[in-house]
């Protein structure tokens, strides 16, 4: 919790001198980047309201519950990471938070002031989709002109933010270039950029490391805690569950719409009690290993995931025998078993009782 | 087989495109039966009549009118509406007929009935010329009437009643019309005009859309990825080649049939014909291709594409024959497949022509197709490369 | 709605910078009047060669090359005498003449008999026209001839005994047929084909618009650029003001264009231009509603391709942009009256050819806005659910 009473202050500190609105660089984080953080203009944040709160969200499509009472809240600095495989329900909260879907049933405040229907409030949020959303045949620049515009920014104003954001995104010497002549990684920047020209509150990030190259993946999640130590509060989607622990202060867990746990990496697991995650790499048919090591007592749940079968046990290490004697009934040779330290992929199978897949 | 698996592919990938469907099927059919239905009747001229006084004299001459085979009567309420329509060219020609015609007639004028038709324009000119024909034919009974009253006896009224049942009895001066040529170079008019035309202009239009598809299959990556595979790029070539001889074989067939049943167009001799499709379609074909090689985008194919083959359509006398075009203009217009192939046309559908007599057409064109399928193929080869 | 104004520049830049824009909005229209002002040059008058054969030379036949002579028909008609009736098809074979007329031997002579000869036409199937014409300048002097010859049937008929029918046919040759046809002035302009087919293309290569703009929009939304575009505090209807702004724009630019190139290079004659620009304005408005509805119907990218051709081939068909609709069979013309584009062409015809102003057009740009309300509310009812899904 300290982590999260920092960053609050660290905003309270930052308001007070940028109540005008003016521009303000935050201080110099990790390797020197620029880091914008809020800027509020025309919308002051209500104090001691939490950045973004949700409460009881429910969206259906159909018949289908897409997201089925979700509560949760964000305060500033704060990146709060919503886990969980993909259909489940992370998207369309996210859409709902942007003002892209409209709820069912509950609310959201952003900075203090209900979304629905208030389209100022949309100013104070930077909004990045999962798939690049630029226009191809447009220039970086125009494109992020375009976007800034919509913002309400112009001049002067415009152009400096626009600058900022590919000087941030390291696209400043290709800033005159059309779209389509970049690399994959340098359109998932500016896709990034394109949501940071409105210095927002609350940036919410769709799964931004989805099919891309490890290098890039560590620069982007990197890039994200700078925002987080900046002060923006980050609402940040994903289904690997290592980047959720690396950058994320809090995690949500959601499966099939809901919100099952959440709290820190450190609270999650310890909801583990003595439980061990189990990892048994085999060929053959997994599906028949998974339900004969559920006979297992002791083993609370088993999933196949990524050619193995993935459990959570009470004190692995003693039934460890048990498990391989099933498996050899259940006539599959393993061949690796690896017995985890307890994390957030077990907390998941711990909790849902199926693994996340890659 | 490679090459028709490839074929098979692009076939399929047009076919499953219901725009181009409509294209290839629905527009052709519908532009054959629009432009067929407008080009009929170049025989008849529309011809509208206001009777601005109702009488009995009006009433006669409106009937002659209608009774003319040469012309096709519509009758107008008022002068501004016919003035309006001649205009419009909705009529060749208007005609005014005065009020007081009777009483005109009666006391010995001359009755002047308008004629509205613009003197340069040829079909309206001509059309001036038919009305006035009827006119005088039907004033006769008039002047007889007059005649007899001034030089014989009895009023007028009794002596045109006179000469009205007279007139079918008094041998008349004849016109006998001889044709001095039998060679027509134009096309028989109506859906015989239209549908070869089309055929002419929509296969090749089609073949130049469909260039799009080439682009979308190198942006796909696909020719990187069949010459991965042990498929030499001669088999790539044949096979889109294939594809779109095939796709504009199909609709000029297309074409043929329809015309033929539903339009009652006799499309020549058969063997002609035949030969006379098949290599349009290999023009079309080549065409295709090299319109996939010579773009960039889909985007400017399908712009470029259309706007090339609606030019080239009206050049080579697919809008309009080029007959009517200076001589200048029928030169350049040579200068496009189209105009041969309609010159083809032309030969088979209004001259009996043969395959012998359309041989040199046939001779042009089968150059054009090479010279489309050989620039394209090397254009391929270094595309797909 | 300054939102709108920045999503229409935006849209207006991408349409610029790719060239298939300025090929359909500005070259092909100018390109195909051309080609149309070029291949029609001289085509809209018409005169030609009558050959005239008079083996007869008698009265009759000298009366008939006086009439030949007249100056209405020495516009349309140059004579040119031939000796014989076999020389003159051989000429009308050749080309030399258009279409001759035969005055048989003893033609004059057998008019005052019982079995009178007839003229003949010698004419090409080719020249039809110039046939036609031909018979008919036949056709009318035959007239008077028959009317003198019914005059004296007519009086011998009423008493006059039949030993004076030489007088009797003396006196009606001074007779003249007292019905005339005189040239009346239509009180218009004459519709040149350039000026038909000026407008008619610019507005044809208008329509593609829709096609443009309905595929562009279905491009964005994949592309996650219309929901980050409402991500922002953007209004839906502003997303769709801005676009129906950047066709407005971009409509009004090209047709004025062409108007303006045709008009100066080719002599097409447009109207007044108050009353042109109203009407070419009315005719993108009903482009911007097309555009709405095809974006609203169509829920992709390839149905909106598909629905957008469509109404651009079909439209373009039954206004008549391609086909002069005014010689098709009145149905066709009725047809046309329910596209906004035939509309366009009746009111951009009366203005080259009736003329006037803002009276002229007032017609079509109602009928025009008309369809526009139509297919704009059609549209405002599926709006919604196009921004949303």
């Amino acid at each position: 919790m300290s982590l999260r009473a920092d960053s609050v202050l660290r905003v309270r500190w930052w308001l007070s001198f940028t109540s005008d609105g003016a521009r303000c660089r935050g201080p110099a984080a990790g390797n020197g980047d620029l880091v914008p953080i809020v800027s509020t203009g025309n919308t002051a944040q209500v104090p001691d309201e939490p950045v973004l709160r949700c409460a009881e969200l429910t969206r259906r499509f159909g018949e289908r519950l897409a997201v089925d009472d979700v509560s949760f809240s964000l305060d500033a600095g704060e990146i709060y990471g919503l886990l969980g495989p993909n259909g489940a329900g992370k998207t369309t909260t996210i859409k709902m938070v942007c003002g892209l879907l409209e709820p069912d049933g509950g609310t959201i405040t952003i900075g203090g002031r209900p979304a629905a229907g208030d389209l100022s409030v949309k100013s104070l949020v930077g909004y990045v989709p999962q798939d690049v959303a630029l226009y191809s045949d447009l220039t970086a620049r125009e494109n992020l002109a375009f976007l800034g515009r919509l913002y309400r920014l112009h001049g002067a104003l415009l152009e400096e933010r626009v600058s900022e954001a590919l000087e941030l995104t390291d696209l400043s010497d290709r800033a005159g270039d059309r779209v389509d002549s970049f690399s994959g990684g340098m359109k998932r920047r500016l896709n990034m950029a394109a949501g940071l020209l409105n210095h927002p509150v609350l940036l919410v990030l769709d799964e931004p490391t989805v099919g891309v190259d490890p290098q890039s993946r560590h620069a982007i999640l990197e890039r994200v805690q700078t925002f987080g130590r900046g002060g923006m509060a980050v609402l940040y989607t994903t289904h690997y569950m290592e980047e959720a622990e690396r950058v994320c202060d809090r995690v949500g867990i959601v499966d099939r719409g809901r919100l099952v746990a959440e709290g820190t990496r450190r609270e999650l697991v310890a909801r583990l009690g003595q439980r061990d995650r189990i990892e048994l790499g085999a060929a053959g048919d997994l599906e028949r290993l998974a339900a004969a090591v559920r006979t297992v007592p002791g083993v609370e749940s088993a999933d196949t995931a990524d050619h193995a079968v993935h459990l959570v046990a009470e004190d692995g290490r003693r039934i460890l025998p048990a498990i391989l004697e099933a498996a050899e009934r259940a006539e599959v040779a393993l061949n690796s078993v690896d017995v985890v330290e307890p994390d957030l992929e077990a907390v998941f199978l711990h909790l849902t009782g199926t693994a996340l897949r890659e | 087989m490679r090459a028709i698996a490839i074929a098979r592919v692009s076939i399929r990938r047009i076919v499953r495109d219901r725009t181009a469907l409509f294209f290839i099927v629905v527009l052709p059919v519908i532009v054959i039966l629009i432009v067929g239905a407008a080009e009929r009747g170049f025989t008849t001229f529309r011809v509208g009549v206001v009777d601005l006084g109702a009488g009995q004299a009006g009433r006669q001459l409106t009937t002659a009118f209608e009774h003319s085979s040469d012309l096709a009567v519509s009758r107008y309420a008022t002068l501004a509406a016919l003035r309006k329509a001649v205009a419009r060219g909705e009529l060749n020609v208007g005609v005014v007929l005065p009020s007081g015609m009777d009483v005109t007639e009666g006391r010995g004028g001359t009755v002047a009935v308008g004629v509205m038709a613009e003197q340069a324009n040829s079909s309206q000119q001509a059309a001036a010329t038919a009305v006035s024909s009827v006119i005088a034919g039907q004033g006769a009974k008039v002047q007889a009437a007059r005649f007899a009253s001034v030089h014989g006896s009895g009023t007028f009224e009794e002596n045109l009643a006179r000469a009205g049942s007279l007139q079918p009895h008094v041998a008349q001066v004849g016109l006998r019309s001889q044709t001095a040529d039998s060679s027509h170079n134009v096309l028989p008019e109506g859906f015989s005009y239209s549908a070869p035309t089309m055929l002419v202009f929509f296969v090749f239009l089609n073949a130049l859309a469909a260039g799009a598809s080439i682009i979308e299959t190198r942006q796909l990556g696909m020719y990187e990825r069949m010459t991965a595979g042990p498929v030499r790029r001669g088999t790539i070539i044949a096979g889109e080649t294939l594809a779109y001889f095939t796709m504009a074989l199909l609709q000029a067939t297309l074409i043929v049939v329809v015309g033929g049943v539903a339009f009652g167009v006799s499309w020549g001799d058969p063997l002609a014909a035949t030969v006379l499709v098949a290599l349009w379609a290999l023009v079309g074909a080549g065409a295709g291709m090299l319109s996939g090689t010579l773009f960039h985008t889909p985007e400017q194919a399908s712009a470029i594409g259309p706007t090339a083959g609606i030019a080239l359509g009206m050049l080579g006398g697919c809008m309009w024959p080029l007959a009517i075009v200076s001589s200048t203009m029928r030169q350049i217009g040579h200068l496009t497949p189209q105009a041969w192939a309609v010159d083809a046309w032309t030969s088979l559908l209004s001259r009996s022509g043969t395959i012998s007599s359309i041989a040199p057409q046939l001779a042009v064109l089968g150059a054009f197709a090479a010279l489309f399928l050989v620039s394209a193929t090397v254009r391929l080869r270094r595309v797909v490369a | 709605m300054r939102n709108a104004f920045v999503i229409a520049h935006k849209d207006l830049r991408q349409r610029l910078r790719d060239r298939s824009a300025i090929v359909l909005g500005l070259v092909a229209p100018l390109a195909i009047a051309a080609l149309m002002s070029v291949a029609f040059k001289g085509s809209d008058t018409f005169h030609f060669t009558m050959g005239v054969v008079d083996v007869d030379r008698g009265p009759v036949a000298a009366g008939l090359l006086k009439a030949l002579d007249a100056p209405g028909l020495r516009q349309i008609v140059t004579v040119k005498t031939i000796a014989s009736k076999r020389s003159a098809a051989d000429a009308v074979r050749a080309k030399s003449v258009a279409a001759a007329l035969v005055v048989p031997a003893g033609f004059s002579a057998s008019i005052e008999g019982g079995d009178p000869l007839s003229l003949v036409t010698l004419t090409s199937v080719n020249q039809t026209v110039a046939g036609d014409i031909t018979s008919s300048i036949a056709t009318s002097f035959i007239a008077q001839l028959n009317a003198d010859r019914l005059s004296v049937a007519t009086a011998l008929a009423a008493g006059v005994p039949t030993s004076q029918s030489a007088h009797l046919e003396a006196l009606a040759a001074g007779f003249q047929i007292p019905e005339r046809a005189v040239q009346r002035s239509i009180g218009a302009h004459k519709l040149k084909t350039i000026s038909y087919y000026s407008p008619g293309m610019a507005i044809f290569f208008l329509l593609f618009t829709i096609s443009f703009t309905a595929r562009s929009f279905f491009v964005d939304r994949a592309q996650g650029m219309i929901e980050r575009i409402r991500a922002a505090p953007v209004r839906p209807l502003e997303i769709l003001a801005g676009k129906a702004m950047s066709v407005l724009v971009y409509g009004v630019a090209s047709l004025g264009t062409v108007a303006v190139i045709t008009s100066a290079a080719f002599g097409a004659n447009w109207g007044a231009p108050a009353a042109a620009a109203l009407l070419g304005l009315a005719m993108v408005v009903a482009v911007v509603c097309v555009t709405a509805l095809v974006m609203c119907i169509a829920r992709t990218q390839r149905q909106a391709e598909g629905i957008s051709s469509i109404a651009v081939f079909g439209l373009a068909l039954l206004g008549g942009n391609f086909i002069f609709l005014s010689s098709s069979p009145p149905v066709m013309r009725t047809v046309a009256l329910f596209t906004p584009n035939g509309w366009a062409m009746r009111g951009f015809t009366d203005l080259s050819t009736i003329g006037g102003g803002l009276g002229t057009v007032a017609e079509p740009v109602l009928a025009i806005l008309s369809f526009s309300v139509v297919a704009g509310s059609a549209a405002a009812l599926l709006a919604r659910r196009a921004v949303a899904a």
